[in-house]
């Protein structure tokens, strides 16, 4: 009886439902660590005005229409999710934190785009996001470090170990031949000219966003073509005021210690050396080999008898050489790091405010190398009246390096480990060896000079907005981006360059940076099935660049900055102010079809000084559209698909030669005797017009049963009328001139793909792995080509492809190199021999794999990222291992050289005749890698804990970064890209893939504290 | 509804002044906008005034003289023109042991291997061409100097300058001048001013022939435009043009007119020996027997150690100034054997050797011609570029005498000519050798033994020798010293520009 009228009730509730079409979905809301209810946690439906807010338990009902919309979760402080209800009639669902790493976070569902926020499924161009919950907290320096590996289509570089070198970032592989083919960064609408980015403090930035293809970086045009990187910096939060606290401290090492000649060796070697420079030396190569070398050695004797009767005098110092040094202790250090990092935030809506302070300390790997960095930012976001808001935001940076000589010259810290491991230095005696004096100790350079660099920057803007209309709005914004970067070097009478007088030199760059923008966004509505919005405005940049460079012969920067212009022995180089304008217009249409569909059609007309009158102006547009599979009637009831988003664009963007005013001849002044005269910069080239880019991307994304997100993306870029540095008779005076010639591509795939494989109250874990391939080519330089050092821009080949002579072993009989002579045969005559293409530094794939996992109040997240299929060159192994010419030290390796006629060796015999290095594909080595990049276990303590001393929350944590590597590089560190710095951007472009005397990069150990409260 | 239609048209009216307000910011105003200048610079064609052609022309003489800018450095007339031609006529670890550590580019010369490749080759090409194109511009704008005085002084400076250089380059680039080498193609003779990058085309090499004889007329227009000008403060002279006609001359073998220029520069009496050989060195400006020499200043130089370019960095050892690169063997300086040796007796003030220094010594305690090398004491170093503020000789008074007593000698080599004979005793005197006189010589073929031999103690070490050797077809080794190895490739920087 009781059974029947449940049921009849039942079927009643179930008809009056049916009825009032009426259906509702209720469940709990829970926070994700606590698990207990949240309240006030607002429940919207998408694309509808209802919404609902949980009561005290965290208990919530909504009433839907059709139980198969989507609902969106968002409550102060935790993280928005979206969920799909599919039918269901409860839905339960724990909330994560957004302050608290951790968990597969479910992403912010807006992405910044240039001049506005589109949600993620609107969105039919290429954005790759990067939370900050998603950088590690590892005490690096620069911000492009931390993004290494951590998102698709974003290849970045480390130069060196040294802290505060420069990073190689490329988004789709480089487009240009001549420019720098760093991405366009822009912090907080403010583009970047100054390089600033690379000191933003990690802590306070919200989001970069990644703007990699042509439809979503048009807005941009010009110097978008290498990708534009949006970084938006924290921002208030309604709500009381909360204070955030965090400390680090690091420890730092080198991961590797490369395995040197010992003293004997480095002394047979020595006696190896003057066998060979006598003049009937070949009669004496029988008698060379490993076991004679080393009984001579050991029988200390200064004369070496043969059994056909030569005689060879040892050298007089060779018995002195009886100490034993590892170089590479002596410079090598444990480098210490302390990080602190202080924010504030709240507001209620007519003011937010977001303040920090951070400070950072950093000793590097190598003696003499720290840095020092303090940063200081605020931003206020304010509601002034109904429909006027505004934002402010300001970052302040004061950077302090101890910085190292160029890794190629003497007295750079590595160099040191070419020295003889059988001498010894005196701290006595300026570090200068005992024995061999005349060697160059890099001790004596650290010791004895300063070499400091300081930057104080400024980045702020000032927006805002005006709601004309409900619909109409109009925003303007003004920046700058400051920058003053100041070098000091003095180095004192005891180093080689500063001999007696001692020697000091100051540069300083001042960049100026000004922008303005204004524009309108207008979102008519037509009705549910037809959304549009107009995004239409101007802009103007202007940018300065002023430098300064003095160097004399005195033994203190502050004699030397106020020694008169003029003065005897006073060197002021001119150097030519910069300056450049760049003014553009620029509209963009979204147009969004049934929730469906969506296009966009974007363009830009760009007009830049850096070209002559008649080539000023470029127009860059572009144009996009998605499909919304999943909410095509058709597939609506596969449930199990929340997101299936097919996309595809193409657009054209532009960009401009990095130096100004190349269209006219330029000149800069100079001294001869003691008349003032001038120089010639350039050749005018009237004719140099925008560098293009056209990019078509297509692809997909797909999120399956809440827990399975991915996209995928290919892409075609097409760069046309490169501008390059164009090789040129020298009879003009000039190597090569900025020319606008021939076209590159670049072809890659993408694809991200991340799971969440298990989600329980007390255990989760879930997985990111992304991986990019890039094909680049350089498609046509209409004959011409360029080379570099080993590297070399090709038609046909890749930029950058390694063009060097190809080393094809050693003669048996001679102990000579033999080089491929390029007919099948080999030539022992080094210059004879063809260049050849012997690889490629550009590598096919790269990419990264993080996996985070929770249990209970443990964290663990772990980052391997991974690069693959691509040739570095080991240039150190011109000096420390080319079979001891030089009489150098060598890598341990080289005592396996070629000794006497018969001996089979990869290396020949020590000539000591031979000077030059010999270039070849002998140092040729496979760079791929896979390494653990990072790795952190936090441990959040209980709220209920930290509540009781008047926390919000506490976390601490310990981690590690460049824990394991897996390579079989035979440097200290595959993730190098040394330049010299002489061959300027355009070398930096050329030249790729080169290990020269370069520093790996740490291992640290850090750990560390957060508090909220 | 109404408010809405009312709120459209305003948005839509909006929206027409934004379209309006973009076209006209980006058609009307941006010309202007773009128009920029940044402070102080100087740009386009600067060749229409005589101001700046004047700055234009202390501009080359500032590359002539290898200055060193920072990133290169030691070229041309302010080190290589010098270095150069000094280690391809000296025999390695023989005469020089040449520190290949400290001074890699240049182990190629020593080596009597010069390689495509090398830096130095590549640099001292550029820098030349460099030079020759803005004296191209100079030359071809030189009607925009309204002052016919000063117009004269800069195209006769300008005419010289640039007959130097490709004399200088046919010298190291080419073949030695001879009836065979003729028509040998050596270097590109370019005469026309580039400005724009368009204009670079791919050069045809002109032959030994027609550079001699564009050096020849060139140098002769800038002689009769600088005549008037005397010495012509430190600036190339007519006494220069007159000096280089001589070398030219010599170097074709065509000795009257040899003797000709030489006459012509002796008997002005503008240049006197200096008292001693050392003191024609390391002064802060013209000795009195420099006819030309590259003005380096404290603040502009060619450089040092400091720099790792210019002369003293290669030939001094001293502590403030050098890394001993060029290491000297003492027995080389006064044995019989060596050919090109300069056979010092113990009396030549050109010989001596200071032995007492140490890592403090600077450059005003030398005054000796060698003294022990500092860094590798069991060898020499030459004093002759000691420091970087010092002016570089590159023609001396000296080198006229020697060469004409040598034209007049080629003239008749049957007898011992008075003139030939006192100039030689000048030289000799001025070293502290006794006068010879025409007795002492048993035939007039030792008269000239000992007139080269001379030649090779006075000029050591100044990058004259090489050239001389070439035209005595003498030997360097065991090699001709016309040899294709003793000539300077076409760097392969330059090559590969040339397509096929």
């Amino acid at each position: 009886m009781n059974k029947l009228f449940t049921c009849l009730v039942c079927c009643l509730i179930f008809h009056t439902s049916l009825s009032a079409q009426e259906i509702s979905v209720k469940g709990k809301i829970t926070d994700s660590q606590t698990l207990e209810g949240i309240s006030g946690v607002l429940v919207k439906i998408d694309h509808n005005e209802i919404s609902t807010l949980s009561n005290a338990d965290g208990s919530y009902q909504i009433n839907l229409s059709d139980g198969y919309e989507h609902l969106t979760f968002s409550s102060s402080g935790y993280l928005s999710q979206n969920i799909f209800v599919g039918g269901k009639t409860e839905i339960n669902i724990s909330l994560v934190k957004s302050e608290t790493k951790g968990v597969a976070p479910k992403k912010s569902n807006q992405v910044t785009v240039g001049f506005g926020q589109q949600s993620k499924e609107e969105l039919s161009s290429s954005i790759s996001q990067i939370n900050t919950d998603d950088v590690t907290p590892a005490p690096l320096v620069s911000l492009e470090q931390s993004s290494q590996g951590m998102t698709t289509g974003l290849m970045v570089q480390n130069s060196s170990g040294k802290l505060g070198g420069a990073t190689t970032v490329r988004v789709r592989g480089g487009s240009t031949l001549s420019n720098s083919n760093n991405p366009l960064y822009v912090v907080d609408g403010v583009p970047l000219s100054s390089g600033s980015q690379s000191n933003l403090n990690p802590n306070n930035i919200a989001s970069m966003e990644i703007l990699k293809d042509a439809s979503a970086a048009a807005i941009y045009g010009s110097r978008a073509a290498n990708g534009v990187v949006i970084i938006t910096t924290k921002s208030g939060q309604d709500g009381k005021m909360k204070i955030d606290f965090d400390y680090q401290a690091g420890v730092s090492q080198s991961p590797k210690y490369l395995d040197l000649y010992s003293a004997d060796e480095y002394n047979q070697q020595l006696i190896e050396f003057q066998i060979r420079s006598v003049p009937n030396a070949l009669e004496l190569d029988q008698y060379i080999n490993k076991e004679n070398l080393a009984a001579w050695e050991k029988s200390e004797t200064d004369r070496i008898v043969f059994p056909n009767g030569n005689e060879v005098t040892l050298p007089a110092f060779l018995s002195q050489l009886t100490h034993n040094t590892d170089w590479q202790k002596q410079v090598f250090r444990t480098g210490l790091s302390h990080k602190a990092n202080i924010g504030l935030s709240g507001g209620k809506e007519v003011l937010n405010y977001y303040a920090a302070v951070s400070y950072n300390t950093q000793e590097g790997i190598l003696v003499g190398n720290k840095y020092d960095r303090l940063n200081g930012s605020l931003t206020l976001n304010s509601k002034i009246t109904s429909k006027l808001s505004a934002n402010m935001s300001v970052n302040y940076i004061h950077a302090k390096e101890y910085k190292l000589l160029d890794e190629q010259d003497l007295g750079a810290p590595l160099q040191a480990i070419v020295l003889p491991p059988s001498d010894s230095f005196d701290p006595n005696n300026n570090y200068s060896l005992t024995v061999r004096s005349l060697e160059y100790n890099p001790l004596t350079e650290i010791n004895h000079s300063e070499n400091l660099g300081f930057n104080n920057s400024v980045i702020g803007s000032l927006g805002l907005r005006y709601d004309i209309l409900n619909n109409l709005s109009f925003d303007i914004s003004g920046g700058v981006d400051f920058s003053n970067q100041r070098d000091e070097r003095r180095q004192g009478p005891e180093t080689r360059e500063g001999s007696i007088t001692g020697r000091s030199q100051l540069g300083e760059n001042e960049y100026r940076n000004y922008i303005g923008n204004g524009y309108f966004t207008y979102s008519p509505s037509f009705g549910q099935d037809h959304k549009f919005s107009l995004v239409a405005g101007v802009s103007y940049q202007k940018t300065t660049v002023a430098s300064t460079f003095r160097v004399a012969r005195v033994n203190s920067i502050s004699e030397l900055e106020n020694l008169q212009t003029g003065t005897t022995g006073l060197t002021d180089i001119d150097i030519p102010n910069g300056s450049n304008v760049f003014a553009s217009s620029f509209w963009r249409l979204n147009y969004g079809l049934m929730d469906r569909f969506n296009f966009q059609v974007s363009g830009r007309v760009d007009g830049s000084s850096k070209f002559g009158p008649k080539n000023r102006y470029g127009f860059f547009p572009a144009a996009s559209a998605s499909w919304l599979l999943n909410k095509e009637p058709t597939f609506s009831h596969l449930h199990f698909m929340n997101l299936f988003k097919f996309k595809a664009s193409y657009g054209l963007i532009g960009n401009t030669p990095l130096d100004d005013f190349l269209y006219r001849s330029n000149y800069y002044r100079l001294q001869y005797g003691n008349s003032q005269g001038i120089g010639l910069l350039n050749l005018a080239n009237p004719d140099l017009k925008w560098e293009t880019t056209s990019q078509l991307d297509v692809g997909f994304e797909f999120e399956f049963i809440n827990r399975i997100t991915g996209s995928f993306d290919y892409y075609v870029k097409k760069t046309t009328d490169l501008l390059f540095p164009v090789p040129v008779s020298q009879t003009s005076g000039f190597s090569n001139v900025f020319k606008n010639l021939g076209s590159m591509e670049n072809i890659g795939l993408e694809i991200g793909v991340g799971t969440l494989n298990i989600e329980t109250p007390d255990f989760s874990w879930s997985t990111d792995f992304n991986i990019s391939f890039n094909d680049n080519l350089i498609t046509d330089l209409d004959g011409n080509n360029l080379i570099v050092g080993v590297n070399a821009f090709l038609e046909r080949q890749p930029a950058g492809i390694f063009y060097m002579r190809k080393y094809a072993g050693v003669d048996e009989q001679t102990g000579q190199a033999l080089y491929d002579n390029g007919f099948g045969g080999t030539t022992t005559d080094w210059e004879s021999a063809p260049r050849q293409i012997v690889g490629d530094p550009n590598p096919k794939y790269f990419g990264g794999l993080t996996n985070t996992m929770r249990y209970k109040n443990f964290d663990l997240s772990f980052l391997i990222q991974f690069v693959g299929d691509v040739d570095l060159y080991y240039a150190t192994g011109e000096y420390l291992s080319n079979s001891g010419i030089l009489n150098l030290s060598q890598s341990a390796n080289q005592a396996d050289r070629w000794y006497s006629p018969g001996d089979k060796s990869f290396y020949p015999a020590l000539d000591p005749f031979q000077e030059n290095t010999n270039p070849s594909s002998r140092w040729l080595q496979d760079g791929s890698y896979a390494r653990l990049k990072n790795l952190t276990i936090t441990y959040h303590l209980p709220e209920s804990m930290v509540t009781k001393w008047g926390l919000d929350n506490m976390e601490v944590y310990i981690g590690g970064q460049n824990l394991l590597t897996y390579s079989n590089y035979i440097g200290y560190d595959p993730d190098v890209n040394y330049t010299d710095p002489l061959n300027g951007t355009i070398g930096q472009n050329i030249s790729r893939g080169i290990d020269n005397f370069t520093a790996p990069q740490p291992r640290i150990i850090m750990a560390g504290i957060k508090l909220g409260l | 509804m109404n408010t809405v239609n009312n709120s459209e048209k305003t948005s839509i009216k909006s929206i027409l002044l934004l379209v309006a307000f973009c076209l006209f910011a980006t058609t009307q105003s941006c010309d202007e906008v773009l128009e920029i200048e940044a402070e102080g610079n100087i740009s386009g064609d600067i060749y229409d005034t005589q101001e700046n052609i004047e700055k234009a022309l202390i501009g080359a003489y500032y590359s002539f003289g290898g200055i060193n800018d920072g990133s290169v450095g030691g070229e041309l007339m302010g080190g290589d023109f010098t270095l150069i031609p000094t280690l391809l006529a000296r025999r390695n670890n023989l005469e020089i042991s040449w520190d290949d550590v400290n001074g890699p580019a240049y182990s190629n010369f020593m080596d009597k291997d010069v390689l495509a490749t090398n830096d130095r080759v590549s640099a001292n090409w550029r820098r030349a061409y460099e030079v020759i194109n803005t004296l191209n511009n100079i030359l071809f704008n030189i009607d925009n100097v309204t002052n016919a005085s000063v117009k004269s002084k800069i195209q006769g400076e300008a005419l010289a300058m640039r007959a130097i250089l490709y004399f200088e380059m046919i010298r190291l680039w080419g073949g030695q001048y001879s009836n065979i080498t003729l028509n040998d193609d050596a270097i590109p003779l370019k005469t026309e001013p580039i400005t724009e990058v368009k204009q670079i085309e791919t050069p045809e090499l002109a032959t030994i022939q027609e550079i001699y004889t564009f050096v020849e007329q060139d140098l002769t227009t800038a002689s009769t435009l600088l005549e008037g000008l005397a010495k012509n403060d430190e600036n190339l002279s007519y006494y220069t043009c007159q000096a280089y006609l001589m070398r030219l001359s010599l170097q074709k073998r065509d000795f009257p007119a040899a003797e000709g220029f030489a006459n012509t520069i002796i008997n002005s009496n503008a240049f006197q020996l200096a008292d001693t050989p050392v003191e024609a060195f390391n002064n802060t400006a013209n000795s009195s027997e420099d006819i030309f020499a590259i003005q380096q200043t404290t603040a502009f130089s060619a450089g040092d150690r400091s720099t790792g370019s210019g002369l003293p960095n290669y030939y001094s050892s001293l502590t403030e100034s050098g890394l001993g690169v060029m290491r000297i063997f003492g027995f080389s300086l006064t044995t019989p054997a060596r050919v090109n040796g300069p056979n010092f007796s113990s009396i030549d003030l050109r010989g001596t050797i200071n032995t007492n220094v140490n890592t403090s010594t600077t450059a005003a305690d030398i005054s000796t011609p060698f003294y022990t090398n500092i860094l590798n004491t069991s060898l020499l170093s030459s004093s002759k570029f000691m420091r970087s503020d010092r002016v570089i000789p590159r023609i001396r008074l000296a080198e006229i005498h020697l060469s004409r007593a040598e034209a007049v000698y080629e003239k008749n080599f049957k007898v011992i000519d008075p003139t030939a004979l006192s100039d030689l005793n000048l030289v000799r005197n001025r070293a502290g050798l006794p006068t010879l006189q025409e007795d002492d010589f048993l035939t007039s073929f030792s008269f000239y033994d000992s007139l080269i031999l001379e030649r090779k103690r006075e000029l050591l070490f100044e990058g004259i020798i090489f050239h001389d050797l070439k035209r005595w077809q003498g030997k360097i080794g065991s090699s001709s010293a016309i040899s294709q190895k003793f000539i300077l490739p076409i760097p392969q920087t330059e090559t590969d520009t040339w397509g096929n």
